[in-house]
C-alpha cells in the first residue's frame, strides 16, 4: 500500500502537463538545494573557529547556548514560508477502503522528509562533535543534540499545524511578525536579552538528558496535534465556515476608466478578494511593506557614505512583492474560466492588459505606503522611487516573460485545507533572477561613479521601460495568442 | 442496512439538508430524485463521509460512518470524477484498486469482463490517461470501480447523465442483473425519471433538503413524480 501510494506520486509528477517546466524547475532547485545544504555544513563547521577565534568568546558553548533561541525564532519564519503539507487529491482517496489516518499520517511523514529537517543536523552536529565533546563528554554532546535537533523538529510540526489552522486569518501574520519582532527587535532595541534569558536552558541539556526527554514529549505532542488535527479536517468542505462572499459588491471604481482592460483588472481583482490563495499573495504584500523595518533600523546595514546596496532588494520587494508574487502564476490564476476569455472579441489582450494594470494599481499602492519610511533617511525614499519606476518598467514584463513559459493549471475552489498548488519553494527561487535584474543596472554604475548615479540608472531604464510599455505589452499578449490552444488545452486536461 | 438519525446539513444559516429519519433495506434499488439543489449529492456525500453531517448520524451495518471506516470495503461509490486518480491510464487505476482490495488477477480480469459490453473498447488497453477521456467514459471507468470488490451497497450520482443512449440501456441492464445475482443494493440519484423508475424499486423525492415524497409502488411511483416535476 505503501509503495502504491509513493508509486501514485511519482507518475502524478512525471504525467502532469507542465512536467517539462516541472522538471526544469526541480533540477534549478535541488541544485539550489544542495549548493544552500552545503552551504549550512560548512558554516556548521566553522561555527566553533567563528565563535572562538573571531568573536573572541572564551566559552564557545555557553555563547552558542546563548544565541540558540535566535536560530529557533528564524526556523520559524523560514519554515513558515517554505514549508508545505504535499498536494493530494482528497476526493479520489477518502472513497476507497484506506483508512483516513493512514493517509493523513503518509502525508505527515511525507512533509517531515525534507531538507529543512537536515539544517540542524548539518549546523551543529560539527559543533558537537569538536566542542561539545571535547569539553563536556560525548553524553553532553549527544544530549545537548538531542535537545537541539528535537526542538527544530518539533518546529516542523508546529508551523504545519499553525500554516493550516490560522492560514488567511490576521491572527497568523500577526503572529509570524510578532516572531520577527522578538527575533531581530530584543537584540537590536536592547530592552531585554531573550538569548540570555533561555541560555540555561540549553546549558542543562549538557548535564541532564531531562531537556532531551522533555523535548521528545515535545516533538511527539506538536506531531499528535498536527495529526489530529489534520485527520479532523480530512473532509471535502473548506474549514473556514464564515467565509461566504465578504466582499461581494466591492468593485474598484478607478479601475472603470480604462475600458475592457479595467473591466478584467476589476474582475481579477474580485478574483483575488474572493478567493483564499489569492488573498494570500495580497496579505504577503501587506507583510512584505513592514519588511524594511528590519533592514533600514538595523546599525549593520548603516555605512558611511551612499548606502547598503541590500537596500535595493529591500526596496524592489516592499514596491513589487505582489507582481513578483502573484505575477508567476500570471495565466495559472485564470485557468478555470480561460475558455472564457478566449470566446471574447480581444478577450486575452484585454485579460493580459487588466493583469498589468492591476499590477501597478497594486504597486503604486505599496510605494505610496512605504513613503513613511523617509524617516530613516531621504535615501530610502530615493531608492524606493528608483526601484518603484524600475519594477513598473522593467521588472512587471520580466515576470509576465517567465510566467508565459507553458503556465500550469491551478484550481482556485479546490478545499482550501490541503491546496498548497503553486505555492512552494519553486516561488521563492524564481525571484532570484528577477531581483537580479536591478543590481545589473545598479552595481556598475554604482562601482564605478557612486550610488546616486545607480539609482539614476535604474529610475532611467524603468523610464524608458515605461515610455516603451505599450509594445512590450503587445509582445506579451501576441505570445499568448500564440500559444492560445496548448495553454488552453493544458488548462482543460488537468482534472 | 443504512440507517439515518436526525440529520441536518446547514450551511450557515440555511439547512440544505434535513432528514429526521430514513431506512434502506438491503437488496433494493434505492432511488434518489429531485431538482437541482434538493440536496441530492449532499445526502449522499453525508453517508459516504465525506462531508461532515451538522446534527444526526448514519449507520451503515449498525456502524457509525464518521467513527469507522470498515464500511468503506463494503461500499462503493462514483459520485463524480474527482473520485479517479486522473493521472493514471484505467487500466493503471483497475490494476492499483484491485491491490487495495486484495483481489486477484483472476477477479479483476473476470469483473472487468462483465463490463466488456458497456466499454465498448473505448476503455480498456488505451494508452490514454483517466484525464483524457470523455465524460461517458469517465463514467464508466467510474461505476466499474465502484463495483469492485464485492460491495453490498453501490452509490451512484447521475449515472446515466453523459451516457450514450445505448450505453444507458446497457447500464440499466446491468444493475438489474448485479442486483438480482450478486444481491448488492444500488442507491442511485438522477434527474432522470424513466431511468429511475425503470429499475428502482422505491424512490424518494427530495425538495429543499427534505423528504416529501417515498413511494414503492410502480404505477403509483411514475404518476406522482410525473405530477411533481410538471408543476
Amino acid at each position: 500500500m505503501f509503495l502504491e501510494f509513493i508509486k501514485w506520486e511519482v507518475l502524478k509528477i512525471t504525467r502532469s502537463t507542465s512536467f517539462a517546466r516541472s522538471l526544469l524547475m526541480a533540477v534549478i532547485i535541488v541544485g539550489l538545494g544542495l549548493l544552500l545544504l552545503s552551504y549550512v555544513l560548512m558554516m556548521g563547521l566553522a561555527l566553533r573557529p567563528i565563535i572562538v577565534e573571531i568573536l573572541q568568546e572564551e566559552n564557545a558553548v555557553l555563547f552558542l547556548n546563548s544565541v540558540l533561541i535566535y536560530f529557533f525564532l528564524f526556523e520559524i519564519i523560514y519554515r513558515y514560508f517554505v514549508q508545505g503539507l504535499p498536494v493530494v487529491e482528497l476526493e479520489s482517496l477518502l472513497h476507497l477502503p484506506v483508512s483516513r489516518s493512514w493517509i493523513i499520517r503518509f502525508l505527515l511523514i511525507r512533509s517531515f522528509l525534507s531538507p529543512l529537517n537536515l539544517i540542524p543536523v548539518l549546523l551543529f552536529t560539527p559543533f558537537a562533535v569538536t566542542e561539545i565533546a571535547k569539553v563536556h563528554g560525548s553524553g553532553a554532546a549527544f544530549s545537548w543534540l538531542a535537545a537541539v535537533y528535537l526542538t527544530s523538529w518539533s518546529l516542523h510540526w508546529l508551523v504545519l499545524w499553525f500554516k493550516q489552522r490560522f492560514d488567511d486569518s490576521l491572527i497568523g501574520v500577526l503572529v509570524i511578525f510578532s516572531v520577527f519582532l522578538l527575533g531581530s527587535g530584543s537584540a537590536y532595541f536592547g530592552v531585554y536579552n531573550l538569548g540570555e534569558m533561555l541560555q540555561p536552558v540549553f546549558s542543562f541539556a549538557l548535564e541532564s538528558y531531562l531537556p532531551g526527554i522533555f523535548m521528545l514529549l515535545i516533538f511527539l505532542a506538536t506531531y499528535f496535534l498536527c495529526y489530529s488535527f489534520y485527520r479532523k479536517n480530512a473532509y471535502l468542505e473548506d474549514l473556514s465556515k464564515d467565509e461566504g462572499i465578504r466582499f461581494a459588491n466591492q468593485s474598484l471604481g478607478l479601475f472603470s476608466r480604462f475600458g475592457q482592460a479595467g473591466e478584467m483588472a476589476d474582475l481579477e481583482w474580485k478574483l483575488i478578494i474572493r478567493h483564499k490563495k489569492s488573498r494570500t499573495y495580497l496579505m504577503l504584500s501587506g507583510f512584505f511593506l513592514l519588511y524594511g523595518m528590519i533592514f533600514y533600523a538595523n546599525p549593520t546595514y548603516q555605512s558611511e557614505e551612499g548606502f547598503s546596496y541590500m537596500f535595493i532588494f529591500v526596496a524592489s520587494f516592499i514596491t513589487g512583492v505582489f507582481m513578483l508574487q502573484y505575477g508567476q502564476l500570471f495565466l495559472s490564476w485564470n485557468s478555470a474560466n480561460f475558455d472564457f476569455f478566449l470566446n471574447k472579441k480581444d478577450g486575452i489582450a484585454a485579460l493580459v492588459r487588466g493583469k498589468y494594470l492591476l499590477f501597478i494599481a497594486i504597486s503604486c499602492l505599496c510605494f505610496v505606503l512605504s513613503v513613511p519610511y523617509v524617516y530613516f533617511g531621504w535615501d530610502i525614499l530615493l531608492i524606493h522611487l528608483a526601484t518603484f519606476i524600475f519594477n513598473l518598467g522593467i521588472t512587471i514584463h520580466m515576470v509576465v516573460f517567465m510566467a508565459l513559459w507553458k503556465p500550469k493549471p491551478m484550481d482556485l475552489n479546490k478545499g482550501g485545507v490541503f491546496n498548497f498548488e503553486g505555492v512552494g519553494i519553486a516561488q521563492y527561487f524564481m525571484v532570484i533572477p528577477l531581483m537580479a535584474g536591478p543590481y545589473m543596472v545598479f552595481l556598475p554604475f554604482a562601482i564605478w561613479i557612486n550610488d546616486y548615479a545607480g539609482l539614476l540608472a535604474l529610475a532611467v531604464i524603468g523610464a524608458v521601460g515605461i515610455f516603451f510599455f505599450n509594445p512590450l505589452t503587445q509582445f506579451s499578449i501576441r505570445r499568448v495568442v500564440q500559444h492560445k490552444y496548448e495553454i488552453s488545452s493544458s488548462f482543460r486536461q488537468e482534472l | 442496512m443504512i440507517k439515518i438519525e436526525g440529520l441536518k446539513k446547514r450551511y450557515k444559516e440555511a439547512t440544505v439538508l434535513d432528514v429526521p429519519s430514513l431506512q434502506i433495506s438491503p437488496s433494493a434499488c434505492f432511488g434518489l430524485v429531485g431538482n437541482n439543489g434538493a440536496g441530492k449529492t449532499t445526502l449522499f456525500r453525508i453517508m459516504l463521509d465525506l462531508v461532515r453531517a451538522s446534527e444526526g448520524q448514519v449507520f451503515f451495518e449498525g456502524e457509525d460512518v464518521s467513527r469507522t471506516e470498515g464500511w468503506k470495503r463494503r461500499v462503493g461509490s462514483y459520485l463524480d470524477e474527482h473520485m479517479l486518480l486522473a493521472f493514471l491510464t484505467a487500466d493503471e487505476y483497475f490494476e492499483s484498486l484491485r491491490r487495495i482490495y486484495g483481489l486477484s488477477q483472476e477477479d479483476l480480469t473476470q469483473h472487468l469482463e462483465k463490463f466488456r459490453e458497456l466499454f465498448n473498447d473505448e476503455i480498456l488497453n488505451k494508452k490514454k490517461y483517466i484525464r483524457d477521456l470523455s465524460k461517458g467514459n469517465l463514467k464508466k471507468v467510474g461505476i466499474a470501480a465502484a463495483l469492485m470488490g464485492n460491495p453490498v451497497v453501490v452509490l451512484l450520482d447521475e449515472p446515466f447523465e453523459n451516457l450514450d443512449p445505448s450505453s444507458q440501456n446497457r447500464l440499466k441492464r446491468f444493475i438489474l442483473q448485479e442486483k438480482t445475482q450478486r444481491n448488492i443494493s444500488f442507491l442511485i440519484s438522477s434527474h432522470d425519471l424513466s431511468h429511475v423508475t425503470d429499475i428502482c424499486d422505491r424512490i424518494v423525492l427530495l425538495e429543499k433538503g427534505k423528504i416529501i415524497k417515498d413511494l414503492v409502488e410502480k404505477e403509483a411511483m411514475v404518476l406522482e413524480l410525473n405530477q411533481y416535476f410538471d408543476q
